[in-house]
C-alpha cells in the first residue's frame, strides 16, 4: 500500500522530518558526533526551570534529556482499545508477542526490543508512576517462556494482584531491532474522562521512556474530537508524532479516510504524519513472502520510516525534541509570570494604596467634625445662657415669695436677727445649687460636644474638670443690715399717749360737765386714758406695717443684687466654660490632624515606595520574560534547524 | 395471560388518569397520548453514534431499502398501504410532506426534525421501527419507543451512560427490559475471516454476562448489519456474480480477496465486471464476501439458499429471533412500561387531589407486575448469568414464555389439550418448582430463579381456574 504520504502542509512541522535531506554541516559548529547544541539549550531550560522554583518540570526534563542521549530509539504505539495496536508491532517484527492474552483490552503492555536470542520476562515496576526503563531487581523479573508467551503470561499474571503495575519485555532477534529500535505496545487509551485522557496519555508516553509516539486508528471511522485533543497534547512534546490508520486491508475507502484523517489533523494543527497501513496483508506477506503484498501493506514505507528515525535520533529527532520541550517548558514557565504582570496592571490595589485611601478619608472626616463640633459647642451654649437665667430667676423668685410670706406675720424688728441667717443661707444653697446644675450642665455640654468627633479619636473629653465656677459661693455678700426703722421709743409713746389721751379727756370731760363734773374728772381722764391708750396702739401698728414694707424693700433690693450678681457670675462661667471648650477642642482638632496628616505622609511615602518596588518587580517580570523568549527562540531555532 | 391481566390493569389506570386529569394544562393532552400509543404497535427505536449502521440495521430488519430518510434525524417508519411521509414537529400537528424514493433510501423534500414515514412492509406491522440520528441524545429517544436497539462497534462510556439514563432507580423505569445493545462490525474482527463473526459472538456472550452491562440492558446480540441487509436483499446477479467467483479455484481468488484494493483492481478476477466487485465490496463489505463465498463453496447453491444462511452466519437471524421473543411477544409488558413511566412522571409531578391514590395504585400494579421479574429471568438464563442444569434451565424458559407465551406454549402442551391437561401440568410444574425453590445446595440466584418461575406456573395456574372455556 503506497499510503505513505507526508502531511499537505510541509510547515506543519516534524512531518517532513524525514523526506528531506540531512542539512549540510555548520562550518562554524564542527560536525562533531551528533550535535551537541541542543544539549545546551536543553541545561539553559533545565536550569531555568530550577531557578523558577520547577523542579518537576526539570526532573522531567532531564529525564528526556538523558533519554535522548540513549542510542536506543524507544516507538510507543497507543491508540484506543481494538485498534489495531498489538498487531501492527506483531506485524513490524513478524512474531506474535503482543496483544496474547484472550481478554484482549485488558492486556499487559508489552515492550518489544532485540535479543540474539528469544527470551521473555514479566516485569513488576515498584509503582505505576514508576519509569519503565529503570532497572528492576531479580525478583520483579518473572521470566516467561517465550515459545509459549500467552500461556505463560497468563499464568504469571494469574499469580499477581489485579492492577499491579506490569509490562512484558520481550526479545526477539530481529534486524530491524538491531539497530536499536525498541517497540512498545501500550494498554488502550480511554476517554472515558476526556479531560483526564490528555494527561494520562502524556504520563504513559513518559514513564514509557517514549521517543517516538505511534497513534493507531482503524480506517473506517474518524478521529474522534477527543483523539484529535488527545494527539495535540502528544504532538506538542513528541516530535515525529505518527498516525497510523490501519486495517486498511479492509475499509473499501481507505484512501478517503486518509485524506480526511490529514485533513483533520491539519485543521486541528497538528504535526503528525499519516499512514495507513494493513497487519493482516504484511503478515501474509511475510507468511509468503510476496514481495509486492509488502508494499501494498504499507509497511515497507513505515520500516523506512522507523529505521531513519533511529538513525535520525542522536541529530534530527534529539534537535527537534530539545526544541519542543525546551519550547513546551518555557511557556509553562511564563504563564505564571504572565499572569503576575497582567494583574499588576489591574491597577492600585494593593495594601499600601488602601491605607492612603482611608487616610484620606480619615482627614475629610476630620475638618467636618471641626465645623460639626463647633457649631454643637455654641449652640449649647446659647441654649445654656438661657436655661441658666431663667433658673436663677425662678428660684429666686420663689425666695422671694419664702421672705414676703415671713414677713407678713413677724415684725423685722424684733425677728430680723433670726430672719437675715436664714435669708443668708438661703441664697447661698440657691448659688450653690445653680452653680452646681451649671458645673453638670458644662460637662454635659463638652460630652455633647465631644460626640461630635469621630470615634477613632479617642476619648477627646478635658481631663480636668471644668472650673467653671467659684465654687458658687457668695463672697463680698455682705450681710443685709436691718432696714432702718424707726424704733417706738417710749417718749414717743408717752407722746403719742398724751396726744390721743388729750382728745379723750376734751370729749368726756365736755360730756361730763354738762353733767356739771368738772372738765377734769375721774370720767374724763378713764376716756381719755383710754383714747391715749388706742393712739399708741393705732400708732405702733402704723409702725409696723411700715417696717415691715420697708424690710420687704430692702430684702427685694438685697435679692435683686444678688441675682445679678449671681446671673452675671454663672454668664461669666459659661463663657469662660466655652472658651476652655473651644480652646480644648481646637486643640485636640489640631492633634488629630498633625497626626492624620502625619500617617497620610506615611501612607503616601509606603504607597510611593510600593509602586516603585511594583514597578522594578515589573520590570523583573519582563526582564525574565524577555530571557525566556530568548530562550524560546532559540528552541524554535532548534526545531526549524531539524527542519531544515 | 399474564401480559393481559398488566395490558388490561395498565389500561384500566391510565384511563382512570385520564378522567381525574381531565382538562389539565399540561397532563391532558400528554396522557391522551399515552393512551393511543398504547394501544397502538411496539415502536422499536436503533440508537447509537455516527457510522454503527443504524439504519442499515433499519433496513436489514424491513428487507427494503428505506433508511435513510435524508433530511430527517427521527423518523418512524410504520405499515401502510402506499409510500407516504409526514412532518411531526414536537409542538404542533402533524402535516404530510412529499416523499421520494432514490437508490440511498428516501427523500423529503424541506428538512424536517422529526419524521414519520408510511411503508407498505408485513414487518412493520406490529412493530414501528424508529431510526435515530447520530447526536440524538437518549433523552430524545427514550421517550419515543418502547423498545431500543443499541448499536456500538463496542462498549464504551459513552454507551454505558446511554443505557444508564433509559434505567431508573425507581418506578416502572427500575427494569431494563426495554433495550438490546447490538455490537456491530461484528464481520471486522479476526481480520475479517469468516471466522471472525464467531469471535464476535463469542465477545457479545461475555460481555452480556459482565454484571455492570447485564445489570442495564436485556441481552448484548453481535452482528453484521452491512452482511445482513446484503442477505436481506440479495439479488441474483449478485449471487451469480459470487458463484463465479467462487468457482474459480481457491488459488486464484484468494490472492484477490486479501484487500479491498486487491479486490476492485483492474485485473483482478475476469469473471466479474470492475463495476459489479465495487458494488459487491459497498454492499457485503470485503468479509462479507468472504463469507459469502465460503457459504457458496460449501454449498449455498441458490440465492434463496445463501440469503438464508448469510442472515443466520451475520447474527441477523439471532437479533430479529432475539426481538421476536424478547420485544415482539412481551409488547404488552413493554408499552405497559413505557405507559407506566409516563403515568408515573406525570403523577408526580403534577399533583392533584387524587394523584397520591393513582400512585398508591401504581405501586400496587408494579409490585404485581411478574411480567418485568419474567423477562428479566429470561434474559438471564439466556445470557447465563443464572446458571441451571441444562434440562431444567430449557423447562425454566419455557415456562417463562420464552418459547411463546400462550399457556399451551409454556407447559408444552399441544394445542389440542384439554383443560385438565393444562391443570395437571401446570400443578405438576409449580410442585417442581416449589421443590426447586426450596432445595439447599441451590446458589441465592438460582434460588430467585425458581420463586420467579414458581410465580409464573402459579399465575397459569389462577389463568386456567379463571378461563374454564379453554377448549381441547
Amino acid at each position: 500500500m503506497t499510503s505513505w504520504e507526508a502531511g499537505t502542509t510541509a510547515s506543519t512541522g516534524p512531518a517532513s522530518l524525514i523526506p528531506h535531506p540531512r542539512p549540510a554541516p555548520d562550518p562554524l559548529r564542527g560536525a562533531a558526533t551528533g550535535d551537541p547544541w541542543w544539549m545546551d539549550t536543553m541545561d539553559a531550560v533545565i536550569r531555568t526551570c530550577q531557578a523558577h522554583g520547577r523542579a518537576d518540570l526539570a526532573e522531567r526534563l532531564t529525564r528526556r534529556r538523558a533519554r535522548l542521549l540513549h542510542p536506543q530509539l524507544r516507538v510507543l504505539v497507543v491508540g484506543p482499545a481494538q485498534q489495531g495496536r498489538s498487531r501492527l508491532v506483531n506485524a513490524l517484527i513478524n512474531a506474535s508477542v503482543c496483544g496474547v492474552l484472550p481478554d484482549a483490552d485488558t492486556g499487559v503492555p508489552t515492550v518489544v526490543r532485540h535479543a540474539d536470542t528469544p527470551t521473555a520476562h514479566l516485569i513488576r515496576r515498584d509503582s505505576p508512576a514508576a519509569d519503565w526503563t529503570a532497572a528492576v531487581g531479580l525478583q520483579a523479573r518473572i521470566p516467561l517462556v517465550p515459545e509459549r508467551l500467552g500461556a505463560s503470561l497468563a499464568e504469571a499474571t494469574a499469580a499477581l494482584p489485579a492492577g499491579a503495575p506490569v509490562h512484558v519485555d520481550v526479545g526477539v532477534p530481529r534486524s530491524l531491532l538491531a539497530g536499536g529500535l525498541v517497540l512498545i505496545d501500550a494498554p488502550a487509551l480511554t476517554f472515558a474522562a476526556p479531560d483526564r485522557a490528555v494527561t494520562a496519555a502524556h504520563d504513559l508516553a513518559d514513564r514509557a521512556g517514549a521517543d517516538l509516539v505511534v497513534y493507531t486508528c482503524e480506517t473506517g471511522r474518524q478521529l474522534s474530537d477527543d483523539e484529535l485533543t488527545v494527539l495535540t497534547g502528544l504532538g506538542r512534546s513528541f516530535p515525529g508524532l505518527l498516525v497510523v490508520l490501519t486495517k486498511a486491508d479492509y475499509a473499501p475507502d481507505w484512501r478517503r479516510d486518509l485524506a480526511d484523517s490529514r485533513l483533520r489533523l491539519n485543521r486541528a494543527g497538528i504535526p503528525a504524519a499519516v499512514a495507513a497501513v494493513s497487519s493482516s496483508l504484511r503478515l501474509h506477506a511475510v507468511r509468503t513472502g510476496d514481495d509486492a503484498l509488502n508494499r501494498e501493506s504499507g509497511f515497507a514505507d513505515l520500516l523506512v520510516h522507523l529505521r531513519k528515525m533511529v538513525e535520525a535520533k542522536p541529530d534530527r529527532l534529539a534537535r527537534a525534541t530539545a526544541g519542543a520541550l525546551g519550547r513546551l517548558a518555557i511557556q509553562e514557565l511564563a504563564v505564571p509570570l504572565r499572569a503576575e504582570l497582567d494583574s499588576q496592571g489591574d491597577g492600585f490595589s494593593s495594601d499600601a494604596a488602601a491605607h492612603l485611601q482611608a487616610t484620606h478619608r480619615r482627614l475629610d472626616d476630620l475638618r467636618k467634625c471641626t465645623v460639626r463640633w463647633q457649631n454643637r459647642l455654641s449652640d449649647e451654649v446659647a441654649d445654656l445662657m438661657s436655661d441658666i437665667e431663667h433658673d436663677l430667676r425662678e428660684r429666686v423668685k420663689a425666695l422671694l415669695a419664702e421672705a414676703d410670706e415671713f414677713f407678713t406675720t413677724n415684725d423685722p424688728a424684733k425677728s430680723w436677727d433670726e430672719f437675715e441667717p436664714w435669708l443668708r443661707e438661703a441664697l447661698q444653697e440657691l448659688a450653690t445649687t445653680s452653680m452646681t446644675w451649671l458645673a453638670e450642665r458644662t460637662e454635659w455640654m463638652a460630652r455633647r460636644t465631644a460626640d461630635m468627633f469621630p470615634p477613632e479619636a479617642g476619648d477627646v473629653l478635658p481631663s480636668t474638670a471644668l472650673a467653671i465656677t467659684d465654687g458658687g459661693t457668695l463672697q463680698g455678700v455682705s450681710t443685709l443690715d436691718a432696714p432702718p426703722v424707726a424704733t417706738f421709743t417710749p417718749g414717743q409713746k408717752l407722746f403719742i399717749g398724751l396726744r390721743g389721751s388729750y382728745g379723750g379727756v376734751v370729749m368726756f370731760g365736755l360730756a361730763t360737765s354738762l353733767a356739771g363734773m368738772s372738765l377734769i374728772n375721774p370720767i374724763s381722764i378713764g376716756g381719755g386714758a383710754l383714747f391715749g391708750g388706742k393712739s399708741v396702739r393705732d400708732e405702733s401698728k402704723t409702725l409696723l406695717k411700715r417696717r415691715q414694707t420697708e424690710a420687704r424693700n430692702a430684702v427685694r433690693q438685697h435679692v435683686d443684687d444678688i441675682f445679678t450678681r449671681l446671673n452675671k457670675d454663672a454668664r461669666d462661667s459659661v463663657r469662660r466654660a466655652q472658651r476652655a471648650l473651644r480652646d480644648h477642642f481646637t486643640a485636640v482638632t489640631e492633634d488629630l490632624q498633625e497626626e492624620t496628616m502625619e500617617s497620610l505622609r506615611n501612607a503616601k511615602a509606603a504607597a510611593d515606595r510600593d509602586a516603585a518596588a511594583r514597578d522594578a518587580h515589573g520590570r523583573r517580570l519582563r526582564d525574565e520574560l524577555t530571557r525566556l523568549a530568548e530562550l524560546h527562540t532559540q528552541a524554535q531555532a532548534l526545531t526549524d534547524r531539524a527542519r531544515a | 395471560m399474564i401480559s393481559e391481566e398488566l395490558e388490561r390493569r395498565t389500561h384500566d389506570l391510565l384511563m382512570r388518569a385520564a378522567q381525574v386529569y381531565h382538562g389539565h394544562p399540561n397532563a391532558d393532552g400528554r396522557l391522551r397520548h399515552t393512551l393511543d400509543r398504547f394501544a397502538g404497535p411496539l415502536r422499536l427505536a436503533v440508537a447509537g453514534a455516527g457510522r454503527t449502521g443504524k439504519s442499515t440495521l433499519v433496513n436489514a430488519l424491513v428487507g427494503e431499502d428505506v433508511a435513510p430518510v435524508g433530511q430527517a434525524d427521527l423518523v418512524t417508519y410504520r405499515d401502510g398501504t402506499e409510500l407516504r411521509a409526514w412532518s411531526r414537529p414536537e409542538h404542533g400537528r402533524p402535516y404530510e410532506v412529499p416523499v421520494a424514493r432514490t437508490s440511498g433510501g428516501l427523500r423529503l423534500d424541506t428538512p424536517v426534525p422529526r419524521a414519520v414515514v408510511q411503508w407498505p412492509s408485513r414487518v412493520l406491522r406490529r412493530t414501528e421501527l424508529i431510526d435515530t440520528g447520530p447526536s440524538t441524545p437518549p433523552g430524545q429517544v427514550l421517550p419515543e419507543a418502547d423498545a431500543v436497539l443499541l448499536l456500538t462497534p463496542r462498549i464504551g462510556e459513552p454507551d454505558l451512560d446511554f443505557l444508564r439514563a433509559g434505567r431508573g432507580l425507581r418506578g416502572p423505569a427500575a427494569f431494563p427490559i426495554h433495550v438490546f445493545v447490538v455490537l456491530t462490525k461484528a464481520d471486522m474482527h479476526g481480520d475479517g475471516l469468516p471466522d471472525g463473526l464467531l469471535e464476535a459472538r463469542r465477545i457479545a456472550r461475555r460481555r452480556r454476562r459482565e454484571p455492570a452491562i447485564a445489570a442495564l440492558c436485556q441481552d448484548v446480540v453481535a452482528m453484521s448489519p452491512l452482511i445482513g441487509h446484503a442477505a436481506r436483499t440479495l439479488r441474483d446477479d449478485e449471487f451469480r456474480a459470487l458463484a463465479a467467483i467462487a468457482a474459480l479455484p481457491r488459488t486464484a481468488s484468494d490472492p484477490s480477496l486479501l484487500s479491498t484494493d486487491r479486490f476492485t483492481a483492474a485485473g483482478a478476477l475476469p469473471v466479474v465486471g470492475a463495476r459489479a466487485r465495487l458494488d459487491l465490496l459497498q454492499r457485503f463489505g470485503l468479509g462479507g464476501i468472504r463469507l459469502a463465498l465460503a457459504l457458496v463453496r460449501t454449498g449455498a447453491a441458490t440465492t434463496s439458499a445463501l440469503a438464508e444462511r448469510l442472515q443466520e452466519y451475520s447474527g441477523l437471524k439471532d437479533l430479529q429471533a432475539s426481538i421476536a421473543e424478547l420485544f415482539v411477544a412481551r409488547r404488552a409488558a413493554l408499552k405497559a412500561r413505557s405507559a407506566l413511566i409516563v403515568l408515573d412522571h406525570l403523577l408526580r409531578t403534577e399533583r392533584v387531589a387524587a394523584s397520591g391514590h393513582l400512585l398508591a395504585e401504581l405501586e400496587l400494579l408494579l409490585a404485581g407486575a411478574h411480567d418485568f421479574a419474567e423477562l428479566r429471568l429470561l434474559s438471564a438464563l439466556r445470557s447465563g448469568r443464572v446458571a441451571l442444569p441444562a434440562e431444567t434451565a430449557r423447562e425454566a424458559l419455557r415456562l417463562l414464555g420464552g418459547a411463546g407465551t400462550s399457556l399451551g406454549e409454556r407447559l408444552g402442551l399441544p394445542t389440542e389439550a384439554t383443560m385438565d391437561d393444562i391443570w395437571a401440568v401446570a400443578e405438576d410444574s409449580a410442585e417442581r418448582w416449589r421443590r426447586e425453590a426450596g432445595l439447599g445446595d441451590r446458589t441465592p440466584a438460582q434460588r430467585r430463579a425458581a420463586a420467579v418461575v414458581l410465580r409464573s406456573c402459579e399465575a397459569m395456574l389462577a389463568g386456567a381456574e379463571s378461563m374454564p372455556s379453554v377448549t381441547g
